[in-house]
Protein backbone atom coordinates (compact mmCIF):
# COMPACT_ATOMS: atom_id res chain seq x y z
CA UNK A 1 0.00 0.00 0.00
CA UNK A 2 1.32 3.28 -0.93
CA UNK A 3 0.46 6.81 0.23
CA UNK A 4 1.83 10.18 0.26
CA UNK A 5 1.87 10.66 4.09
CA UNK A 6 4.87 10.55 6.26
CA UNK A 7 5.38 7.46 7.61
CA UNK A 8 5.05 8.43 11.11
CA UNK A 9 1.08 9.57 10.19
CA UNK A 10 0.54 6.76 8.08
CA UNK A 11 -2.17 4.92 9.50
CA UNK A 12 -3.64 1.59 8.27
CA UNK A 13 -6.99 0.33 9.08
CA UNK A 14 -6.28 -1.66 12.07
CA UNK A 15 -3.96 0.92 14.04
CA UNK A 16 -4.28 3.28 16.87
CA UNK A 17 -4.97 6.96 16.18
CA UNK A 18 -5.20 9.51 19.02
CA UNK A 19 -7.32 12.85 18.63
CA UNK A 20 -5.85 16.00 20.72
CA UNK A 21 -7.77 18.88 21.93
CA UNK A 22 -6.16 21.69 23.56
CA UNK A 23 -8.06 24.25 25.30
CA UNK A 24 -6.30 27.40 26.38
CA UNK A 25 -7.69 30.06 29.09
CA UNK A 26 -6.18 32.07 31.83
CA UNK A 27 -4.91 30.67 34.96
CA UNK A 28 -6.83 32.39 37.65
CA UNK A 29 -4.37 34.00 40.34
CA UNK A 30 -4.62 32.52 43.22
CA UNK A 31 -6.66 29.57 41.71
CA UNK A 32 -9.66 30.59 43.54
CA UNK A 33 -12.24 33.30 44.17
CA UNK A 34 -13.22 35.57 47.38
CA UNK A 35 -13.84 32.81 49.79
CA UNK A 36 -12.63 29.10 50.39
CA UNK A 37 -14.05 26.74 52.65
CA UNK A 38 -11.78 23.56 53.27
CA UNK A 39 -14.03 20.50 54.49
CA UNK A 40 -12.12 18.67 57.82
CA UNK A 41 -10.90 15.34 55.50
CA UNK A 42 -10.27 17.53 52.49
CA UNK A 43 -6.84 16.65 49.94
CA UNK A 44 -5.40 20.72 51.34
CA UNK A 45 -5.57 21.52 54.61
CA UNK A 46 -5.49 25.55 55.32
CA UNK A 47 -2.00 25.24 56.47
CA UNK A 48 -1.13 24.27 52.77
CA UNK A 49 -3.77 26.41 51.45
CA UNK A 50 -2.10 29.43 53.55
CA UNK A 51 0.93 29.08 51.84
CA UNK A 52 -0.06 28.46 48.68
CA UNK A 53 -2.45 32.14 48.93
CA UNK A 54 0.56 33.75 50.62
CA UNK A 55 3.03 33.08 47.65
CA UNK A 56 0.35 33.89 44.82
CA UNK A 57 -0.85 36.90 46.09
CA UNK A 58 0.56 37.99 49.35
CA UNK A 59 -1.60 39.85 51.78
CA UNK A 60 -4.44 39.49 50.33
CA UNK A 61 -6.48 36.97 52.39
CA UNK A 62 -6.99 35.63 56.26
CA UNK A 63 -7.36 32.10 57.03
CA UNK A 64 -10.23 31.92 59.84
CA UNK A 65 -9.82 28.56 61.84
CA UNK A 66 -13.68 27.14 62.61
CA UNK A 67 -15.39 25.24 65.27
CA UNK A 68 -17.65 23.44 62.67
CA UNK A 69 -19.15 20.30 61.65
CA UNK A 70 -17.68 19.86 58.22
CA UNK A 71 -15.48 22.72 57.62
CA UNK A 72 -12.32 23.09 59.23
CA UNK A 73 -11.15 26.64 57.99
CA UNK A 74 -12.36 29.57 55.49
CA UNK A 75 -9.78 31.34 53.53
CA UNK A 76 -11.53 35.13 52.72
CA UNK A 77 -10.30 38.16 50.54
CA UNK A 78 -9.19 40.59 52.98
CA UNK A 79 -11.18 43.29 50.79
CA UNK A 80 -14.38 41.25 51.45
CA UNK A 81 -13.98 41.73 55.09
CA UNK A 82 -13.97 45.51 54.73
CA UNK A 83 -16.98 45.52 53.49
CA UNK A 84 -19.39 43.61 55.77
CA UNK A 85 -17.88 41.78 59.04
CA UNK A 86 -16.98 38.52 59.48
CA UNK A 87 -19.46 37.95 62.22
CA UNK A 88 -22.62 38.61 59.24
CA UNK A 89 -20.51 37.27 56.61
CA UNK A 90 -19.93 33.74 57.95
CA UNK A 91 -23.25 32.87 59.11
CA UNK A 92 -24.47 33.23 55.70
CA UNK A 93 -21.49 31.40 53.99
CA UNK A 94 -21.43 28.41 56.51
CA UNK A 95 -25.64 28.05 56.07
CA UNK A 96 -25.06 28.12 52.04
CA UNK A 97 -21.39 25.91 52.13
CA UNK A 98 -23.04 23.15 54.46
CA UNK A 99 -26.13 22.84 52.49
CA UNK A 100 -23.67 21.46 49.14
CA UNK A 101 -20.35 20.25 50.95
CA UNK A 102 -19.08 17.65 52.75
CA UNK A 103 -16.15 16.86 54.97
CA UNK A 104 -13.73 15.88 51.89
CA UNK A 105 -14.56 18.74 49.92
CA UNK A 106 -12.82 22.11 49.29
CA UNK A 107 -15.68 24.47 47.71
CA UNK A 108 -14.76 28.20 46.28
CA UNK A 109 -17.33 30.99 46.82
CA UNK A 110 -17.92 34.18 44.36
CA UNK A 111 -19.59 36.65 46.75
CA UNK A 112 -20.62 39.97 45.07
CA UNK A 113 -21.44 42.74 47.69
CA UNK A 114 -23.65 45.72 46.68
CA UNK A 115 -24.70 48.71 48.47
CA UNK A 116 -27.25 50.76 48.02
CA UNK A 117 -26.63 54.31 49.30
CA UNK A 118 -29.59 57.01 49.49
CA UNK A 119 -28.05 59.91 50.63
CA UNK A 120 -30.41 63.23 51.25
CA UNK A 121 -29.14 66.50 51.04
CA UNK A 122 -30.64 70.17 52.07
CA UNK A 123 -30.86 72.25 49.16
CA UNK B 1 18.80 4.35 90.67
CA UNK B 2 15.52 5.61 89.33
CA UNK B 3 14.74 4.61 85.75
CA UNK B 4 14.87 6.91 83.72
CA UNK B 5 12.40 7.59 80.65
CA UNK B 6 16.06 7.91 78.64
CA UNK B 7 16.53 3.72 79.33
CA UNK B 8 13.13 3.51 77.92
CA UNK B 9 12.82 6.19 74.90
CA UNK B 10 12.85 5.32 70.94
CA UNK B 11 16.80 5.61 70.46
CA UNK B 12 16.22 6.26 66.72
CA UNK B 13 14.73 9.24 66.02
CA UNK B 14 12.62 9.16 62.74
CA UNK B 15 11.02 12.94 62.11
CA UNK B 16 9.45 14.94 58.92
CA UNK B 17 9.14 18.04 58.10
CA UNK B 18 5.60 20.02 58.31
CA UNK B 19 6.51 20.61 54.57
CA UNK B 20 5.85 16.99 53.96
CA UNK B 21 2.62 14.69 53.44
CA UNK B 22 0.84 12.70 55.41
CA UNK B 23 1.72 9.67 52.76
CA UNK B 24 5.14 10.40 53.10
CA UNK B 25 4.32 10.34 56.89
CA UNK B 26 2.33 6.82 55.94
CA UNK B 27 5.16 5.24 54.39
CA UNK B 28 7.68 6.31 57.22
CA UNK B 29 5.40 5.20 60.01
CA UNK B 30 5.51 1.89 57.86
CA UNK B 31 8.80 1.45 56.75
CA UNK B 32 10.43 1.98 60.60
CA UNK B 33 7.14 0.49 61.92
CA UNK B 34 6.27 3.21 64.54
CA UNK B 35 3.32 5.17 64.95
CA UNK B 36 4.39 8.96 65.72
CA UNK B 37 7.08 11.01 63.96
CA UNK B 38 8.18 14.65 65.70
CA UNK B 39 7.85 17.18 62.95
CA UNK B 40 10.83 19.62 63.04
CA UNK B 41 11.32 22.49 61.11
CA UNK B 42 14.50 25.07 61.39
CA UNK B 43 16.10 22.06 63.76
CA UNK B 44 12.49 22.65 66.49
CA UNK B 45 9.66 20.75 67.52
CA UNK B 46 6.80 22.21 65.77
CA UNK B 47 4.45 19.42 65.97
CA UNK B 48 3.47 15.68 66.22
CA UNK B 49 1.82 13.77 63.63
CA UNK B 50 0.20 10.22 65.21
CA UNK B 51 -0.93 7.22 63.17
CA UNK B 52 -4.25 7.87 64.31
CA UNK B 53 -3.77 11.39 62.99
CA UNK B 54 -2.68 10.09 59.18
CA UNK B 55 -5.84 7.68 59.51
CA UNK B 56 -7.96 10.65 60.25
CA UNK B 57 -6.58 12.79 57.61
CA UNK B 58 -6.16 12.83 53.71
CA UNK B 59 -2.72 11.48 52.36
CA UNK B 60 -2.70 14.25 50.16
CA UNK B 61 -2.30 16.52 53.21
CA UNK B 62 0.58 18.57 54.53
CA UNK B 63 1.99 17.33 57.89
CA UNK B 64 1.63 20.81 59.04
CA UNK B 65 -2.21 20.09 58.57
CA UNK B 66 -2.65 16.42 59.95
CA UNK B 67 -0.35 17.47 63.17
CA UNK B 68 -1.17 18.29 66.48
CA UNK B 69 0.70 21.15 67.50
CA UNK B 70 0.54 21.55 71.48
CA UNK B 71 2.96 18.40 71.79
CA UNK B 72 3.68 17.49 75.52
CA UNK B 73 7.53 16.81 75.49
CA UNK B 74 9.45 15.54 78.60
CA UNK B 75 13.03 15.82 79.89
CA UNK B 76 15.47 13.24 79.32
CA UNK B 77 16.31 12.20 83.06
CA UNK B 78 12.32 12.03 84.21
CA UNK B 79 11.46 9.36 85.85
CA UNK B 80 9.07 6.67 84.14
CA UNK B 81 6.12 7.90 86.90
CA UNK B 82 6.95 11.43 85.94
CA UNK B 83 6.00 10.49 82.26
CA UNK B 84 3.25 8.53 83.32
CA UNK B 85 1.30 11.21 84.97
CA UNK B 86 1.80 13.51 82.08
CA UNK B 87 0.46 10.94 79.96
CA UNK B 88 -2.50 10.80 81.77
CA UNK B 89 -2.76 14.65 82.69
CA UNK B 90 -2.82 15.17 79.06
CA UNK B 91 -4.95 12.05 78.16
CA UNK B 92 -2.35 11.47 75.27
CA UNK B 93 -0.29 8.65 73.78
CA UNK B 94 3.22 9.61 73.10
CA UNK B 95 5.44 11.91 74.99
CA UNK B 96 8.83 13.57 72.91
CA UNK B 97 11.88 13.21 74.86
CA UNK B 98 13.78 16.21 74.80
CA UNK B 99 17.59 16.80 75.41
CA UNK B 100 19.46 20.45 75.26
CA UNK B 101 15.73 21.90 74.09
CA UNK B 102 16.09 19.30 71.12
CA UNK B 103 14.11 16.29 70.59
CA UNK B 104 16.51 13.40 71.59
CA UNK B 105 13.56 10.22 71.09
CA UNK B 106 9.71 9.41 71.90
CA UNK B 107 8.36 7.34 74.02
CA UNK B 108 4.59 5.33 73.96
CA UNK B 109 1.97 4.41 76.53
CA UNK B 110 2.12 0.97 75.84
CA UNK B 111 6.25 0.85 75.95
CA UNK B 112 5.97 2.67 79.53
CA UNK B 113 3.49 0.65 81.07
CA UNK B 114 5.77 -2.36 79.84
CA UNK B 115 8.20 -1.03 81.64
CA UNK B 116 6.24 0.00 84.86
CA UNK B 117 4.70 -3.17 84.78
CA UNK B 118 8.61 -4.24 86.11
CA UNK B 119 7.97 -2.40 89.02
CA UNK B 120 5.30 -4.03 90.57
CA UNK B 121 5.91 -6.82 92.22
CA UNK B 122 3.58 -9.72 90.36
CA UNK B 123 3.28 -11.66 93.86
CA UNK B 124 1.71 -8.64 96.40
CA UNK B 125 0.40 -6.26 93.38
CA UNK B 126 2.46 -3.56 95.41
CA UNK B 127 5.00 -1.50 94.10
CA UNK B 128 8.81 -2.17 93.77
CA UNK B 129 11.53 -0.50 95.99
CA UNK B 130 12.05 2.31 92.68
CA UNK B 131 8.64 3.73 92.94
CA UNK B 132 9.64 4.17 96.61
CA UNK B 133 13.10 5.99 95.77
CA UNK B 134 11.20 7.57 93.14
CA UNK B 135 8.49 8.76 95.33
CA UNK B 136 11.33 9.79 97.65
CA UNK B 137 13.07 12.26 95.76
CA UNK B 138 9.20 13.42 94.76
CA UNK B 139 8.38 14.67 97.99
CA UNK B 140 12.36 16.15 98.93
CA UNK B 141 11.96 18.37 95.71
CA UNK B 142 8.66 19.75 97.04
CA UNK B 143 10.27 20.43 100.33
CA UNK B 144 8.49 17.58 101.93
CA UNK B 145 10.19 16.20 105.50
CA UNK B 146 9.78 12.35 105.03
CA UNK B 147 10.48 8.93 106.90
CA UNK B 148 10.73 5.96 105.85
CA UNK B 149 9.64 2.72 107.68
CA UNK B 150 11.37 -0.51 107.17
CA UNK B 151 9.71 -3.87 107.72
CA UNK B 152 11.43 -6.78 107.75
CA UNK B 153 9.69 -10.23 108.77
CA UNK B 154 11.24 -12.40 111.13
CA UNK B 155 12.22 -16.04 110.25
CA UNK B 156 10.75 -16.12 107.16
CA UNK B 157 12.96 -18.26 105.36
CA UNK B 158 12.42 -20.56 108.08
CA UNK B 159 8.18 -20.44 107.26
CA UNK B 160 9.56 -21.44 103.68
CA UNK B 161 11.33 -24.18 104.68
CA UNK B 162 8.80 -25.85 107.08
CA UNK B 163 5.87 -24.90 105.28
CA UNK B 164 6.68 -24.61 101.94
CA UNK B 165 6.81 -21.36 99.44
CA UNK B 166 2.94 -21.69 98.37
CA UNK B 167 2.18 -20.98 102.26
CA UNK B 168 5.33 -18.64 102.63
CA UNK B 169 3.49 -16.61 98.92
CA UNK B 170 0.48 -16.84 100.90
CA UNK B 171 1.83 -15.23 104.06
CA UNK B 172 3.41 -12.60 101.97
CA UNK B 173 0.21 -11.23 100.34
CA UNK B 174 -1.35 -11.26 103.63
CA UNK B 175 1.38 -9.43 105.04
CA UNK B 176 0.90 -6.97 102.08
CA UNK B 177 -2.53 -6.79 102.77
CA UNK B 178 -2.65 -5.74 105.96
CA UNK B 179 0.27 -2.86 104.96
CA UNK B 180 -2.22 -1.67 102.55
CA UNK B 181 -4.90 -1.42 105.14
CA UNK B 182 -2.68 -0.11 107.59
CA UNK B 183 -1.31 3.43 105.62
CA UNK B 184 -3.10 5.98 104.71
CA UNK B 185 -3.17 6.61 100.93
CA UNK B 186 -2.46 10.35 101.13
CA UNK B 187 0.84 10.74 103.15
CA UNK B 188 1.88 6.92 103.26
CA UNK B 189 3.51 5.42 99.95
CA UNK B 190 4.33 1.23 100.54
CA UNK B 191 6.42 -1.00 98.45
CA UNK B 192 7.91 -5.06 98.53
CA UNK B 193 11.20 -4.29 99.20
CA UNK B 194 12.82 -7.48 98.24
CA UNK B 195 11.98 -10.99 99.41
CA UNK B 196 9.93 -10.54 102.83
CA UNK B 197 11.49 -6.86 103.16
CA UNK B 198 8.46 -4.03 103.09
CA UNK B 199 9.18 -0.32 103.07
CA UNK B 200 6.39 2.38 103.76
CA UNK B 201 7.51 5.88 103.11
CA UNK B 202 5.90 8.42 104.86
CA UNK B 203 5.25 12.42 105.16
CA UNK B 204 3.80 12.16 108.86
CA UNK B 205 6.55 13.01 111.74
CA UNK B 206 8.83 10.30 113.10
CA UNK B 207 6.51 9.71 116.41
CA UNK B 208 3.56 8.77 113.63
CA UNK B 209 5.44 6.72 112.20
CA UNK B 210 6.57 4.89 115.14
CA UNK B 211 2.74 4.51 116.51
CA UNK B 212 1.99 2.89 112.33
CA UNK B 213 4.87 0.82 112.73
CA UNK B 214 3.71 -0.49 116.14
CA UNK B 215 -0.24 -0.89 115.24
CA UNK B 216 1.03 -3.14 111.58
CA UNK B 217 2.98 -4.92 114.38
CA UNK B 218 0.18 -5.50 116.70
CA UNK B 219 -2.11 -6.63 113.16
CA UNK B 220 0.07 -8.90 112.00
CA UNK B 221 0.54 -10.52 115.31
CA UNK B 222 -3.48 -10.25 116.04
CA UNK B 223 -3.90 -11.88 112.11
CA UNK B 224 -4.55 -15.71 111.55
CA UNK B 225 -2.29 -16.97 109.83
CA UNK B 226 -2.47 -20.82 108.11
CA UNK B 227 -0.80 -23.53 109.69
CA UNK B 228 -1.14 -21.03 112.72
CA UNK B 229 2.07 -19.04 111.94
CA UNK B 230 2.80 -16.45 114.04
CA UNK B 231 4.48 -13.59 112.37
CA UNK B 232 6.58 -11.08 113.52
CA UNK B 233 8.35 -8.13 112.31
CA UNK B 234 11.68 -6.39 113.23
CA UNK B 235 11.53 -3.03 111.91
CA UNK B 236 13.99 0.61 111.50
CA UNK B 237 12.71 3.71 111.04
CA UNK B 238 14.57 6.53 109.76
CA UNK B 239 13.93 10.63 108.95
CA UNK B 240 11.33 12.70 109.89
CA UNK B 241 13.15 14.40 112.42
CA UNK B 242 15.71 16.19 110.77
CA UNK B 243 16.96 19.70 112.58
CA UNK B 244 19.97 20.69 110.11
CA UNK B 245 20.50 22.15 106.72
CA UNK B 246 19.11 19.44 103.86
CA UNK B 247 21.86 17.86 101.74
CA UNK B 248 21.60 19.43 98.51
CA UNK B 249 22.13 15.59 96.47
CA UNK B 250 18.74 14.51 97.45
CA UNK B 251 19.49 11.12 95.44
CA UNK B 252 21.87 10.67 98.11
CA UNK B 253 19.69 11.85 101.14
CA UNK B 254 16.76 9.33 99.96
CA UNK B 255 19.41 6.33 99.56
CA UNK B 256 20.56 7.14 103.09
CA UNK B 257 17.92 7.40 104.58
CA UNK B 258 16.67 3.80 103.28
CA UNK B 259 20.24 2.47 104.40
CA UNK B 260 20.01 3.82 107.27
CA UNK B 261 16.41 2.97 108.12
CA UNK B 262 17.46 -1.02 106.71
CA UNK B 263 20.69 -1.17 109.40
CA UNK B 264 17.80 -0.06 112.20
CA UNK B 265 15.52 -3.09 111.42
CA UNK B 266 18.67 -5.50 110.86
CA UNK B 267 19.92 -4.10 114.40
CA UNK B 268 16.50 -4.98 116.00
CA UNK B 269 16.32 -8.18 114.82
CA UNK B 270 19.72 -9.25 115.93
CA UNK B 271 18.33 -8.00 119.30
CA UNK B 272 15.63 -10.43 118.75
CA UNK B 273 17.64 -13.05 118.19
CA UNK B 274 20.73 -12.54 121.35
CA UNK B 275 18.15 -11.34 123.83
Amino acid sequence: MSSNLPNWLAVSEFGRKAQINIRLSDFEIPPMQDILLIGKKAPIGPEAVRRMVEAMSPEQYDIIFLDHKIFEAIVIKKSLLKQISKEKLLPIILEEGELIATEETVIKAQVNITFEINRGIVL
Amino acid sequence: MITTVKEIMTEKLVTISPENSVRKAIGLMEHYKINCLPVIENNQLVGLITSRDVRLNHPNRLVADAMSRNVITIPLNCTLWEAEKLLNQYKIEHLVVIENNKPAGVITKTQLYIELGKYTDSLTGLNTADFLRYKALELLQKENEICIIFLDLDKFGEINKRFGHIIGDKILCGVAQILINSIDAKTDYLCRYAGDEFSILTTEPFNSAVKLTDQISNALKAENWPNKIKITLSSGIAGGQRNTCRNKNLIKVVNNLINTASLASTKAKLEKVTS
